[in-house]
């Protein structure tokens, strides 16, 4: 029989050997999915009502977000609200993985202090949630769509891997933002604002069409900008994204993602003692 | 730093198990409430410390043999659950080092990864898979566990809805079937009613096995003295005493009662 050695020895920050901890994650797949879905069930996302919920809190958030550019604005049109749609949607696959992810580490602190797991295991459990959420707003997306006649074409395809940058993204903010949290309690407490900022600073409420140079400059430094962007020409308006815009997003969705995993996998083994 | 290898390793009885060397653990808490952003920066030019360190482990050294039942015990905040959790992996020592030869399981607290919206069907898959069991073991055990539990039906009820006496109830019986290498149990064996307690005891006497080694925390001195062929005593972090369970027993009782008249001396 082979047995494995384990050997614990004093915490150096580090990375843990990769295979292994590759393995591990992967062995524990079921428990992430288990555990998921039981967060989204006391959650009460279980029930008929919890998913028509699922359904209507998106609709009803683009429904007023709709009213208030046209309060605002003056006028919109069909383009404006689907666009408005699809992008509030992407944003909240986001920003729901960010809030499900702050305090996944910290609020975990029974199961981490009596079980050993992979702890990244907490905060990729928080971007499966937020993606059980997103899945109900493209079905209504995808019926706006039809309904306000937008255009379709093969470039919509796109919307796939700009999906999955977006997907990666989501994560690797859930995982870093975890990660911080852990060591500064407040984070959490800040983190609403933060997402409200990037709601309005990303084209959601406006088109990045209508954004002047300077500030695109600027929006450079803004991760969600051109991802929303490449998202709303695909899925709204059946064009190709630039390649500016998917290399933006693809480049800012990988470093979120190596940097908080980084910060993370080497510092997870301290964890449970400042919980 | 974890380092796994592929190891031929048959265990024979009174091979090694777990080997424990000057282990050293300390907790990092903040002063404050809650480590926060607010309170570093706050606290940056002053350079005012605001963690504390608390030890919970000192030159902690004992070696675990395979076919031994080690039962640890010690005041409350001896130690005895954060030695547990060096040995299962899920804090890294603060100094020394921890070899462990076998898998681990580990029951620390009772129903870990429980949640109580869910039925207790759902929690014995959801309880398993954190204890490391996969899908198919489940499957194949289920009954066992329902059947130990003695839930009737009120395995398909919410756990919301359980007395902690049922919770606790569940909770073992999922650990209980788990046959790993070594088994820690901490403190779970004082729950649930009286039968229900001697029919955990009984498990347990079941899963002694020359090719297992055994850990037991508990606070029930008789149990441990029944169960175990070992036993040390922990003290404020260090190790006071190992060896003959009735030995080491009568040695913590006395200790204990000194204490204790001491204090009511004082009262007087
Ligand atoms: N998560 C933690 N953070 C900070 N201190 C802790 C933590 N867990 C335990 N301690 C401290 O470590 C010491 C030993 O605790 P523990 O191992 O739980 O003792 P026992 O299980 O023997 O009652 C105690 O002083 C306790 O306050
Ligand atoms: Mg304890």
């Amino acid at each position: 029989m082979d047995k494995p050695v384990v050997v614990y020895e004093p915490f150096r920050a580090g990375m843990p050997p990769m295979r292994d901890y590759l393995r591990t994650l992967w062995g524990r797949r079921t428990f992430i999915a288990e555990f998921s879905r039981s967060e989204l069930r006391e959650k009460n996302y279980g029930t008929v009502f919890g998913q028509l919920w699922l359904v209507l809190n998106p609709l009803l958030l683009s429904g007023v977000y709709f009213l208030l550019i046209y309060v605002i604005g003056g006028s919109s049109d069909a383009n404006r609200f689907g666009h408005l749609t699809a992008t509030l949607f992407l944003f909240y696959l986001i920003s729901n993985s960010l809030t499900g992810g702050v305090k996944a580490i910290t609020s975990g602190q029974r199961l981490i202090l009596n079980t050993s797991f992979p702890r990244v295991m907490l905060p990729i459990s928080a971007t499966v949630i937020a993606l059980f959420k997103f899945v109900p707003t493209l079905i209504v997306f995808a019926a706006i769509h039809l309904l306000i006649g937008l255009p379709y074409s093969w470039q919509m395809l796109w919307a796939i891997p700009i999906f999955m940058i977006a997907l990666l993204m989501g994560l690797g903010m859930s995982i870093l933002i975890s990660c911080i949290n852990v060591y500064f309690r407040d984070v959490s407490s800040m983190l609403p604002y933060l997402t409200r900022s990037l709601l309005y600073l990303s084209p959601i409420l406006y088109e990045a069409s209508s954004v002047s140079d300077e500030i695109k400059s600027i929006q450079i430094a803004n991760p969600l900008f051109y991802l929303l962007d490449s998202w709303s020409r695909v899925v709204v308006y059946a064009e190709a994204p630039t390649t500016f815009g998917l290399l933006h997003s693809l480049i800012w969705a990988l470093a979120i993602f190596i940097v908080g995993t980084y910060f993370f996998l080497s510092r997870e083994r301290d964890f449970a003692v400042r919980l | 730093m974890i380092s796994l290898s592929d190891f031929k390793h048959e265990h024979s009885p009174h091979s090694i198990a777990v080997s424990v060397k000057d282990l050293g653990l300390t907790y990092t808490t903040s002063i404050d409430k809650k480590p926060t952003l607010k309170a570093r920066l706050k606290s940056l030019g002053r350079g005012k410390k605001h963690t504390r360190i608390v030890n919970a482990l000192s030159d902690v050294n004992i070696d675990v043999h395979y076919g031994a039942v080690l039962g640890v015990i010690g005041s409350n905040g001896a130690g005895k659950s954060s030695l547990m959790r060096v040995i299962s992996g899920i804090v890294p020592p603060t100094q020394g080092r921890v070899e462990v030869y076998g898998s681990v399981s580990t029951l620390l607290a009772l129903g870990v990864g429980f949640n109580p919206a869910m039925t207790g069907r759902d929690n014995v898959y959801l309880g398993g898979l954190a204890a490391g069991m996969s899908r198919e073991e489940i499957d194949k055990n289920f009954d066992a566990i329902a059947d130990f539990s003695e839930l009737g039906d009120a395995i398909d009820a919410p756990m919301r809805t359980y007395s902690s006496g049922m919770y606790a109830r569940l909770a073992f019986s999922v650990a209980a079937v788990v046959e790993p290498d070594i088994l820690i149990i901490d403190e779970a064996l004082s729950t649930g009613d009286a039968k229900f307690k001697e029919k955990s005891l009984n498990r347990i006497k079941e899963l002694r096995s020359s090719d297992r080694a055994l850990i037991l925390v508990s606070h029930a001195l008789a149990t441990i003295e029944d169960v175990c062929n070992e036993v040390i005593w922990l003290n404020k972090g260090t190790l006071m005493a190992r060896g003959n369970p009735s030995e080491v027993i009568a040695q913590y009782r006395t200790f204990v009662n000194a204490r204790k008249s001491a204090s009511s001396d004082e009262d007087v």
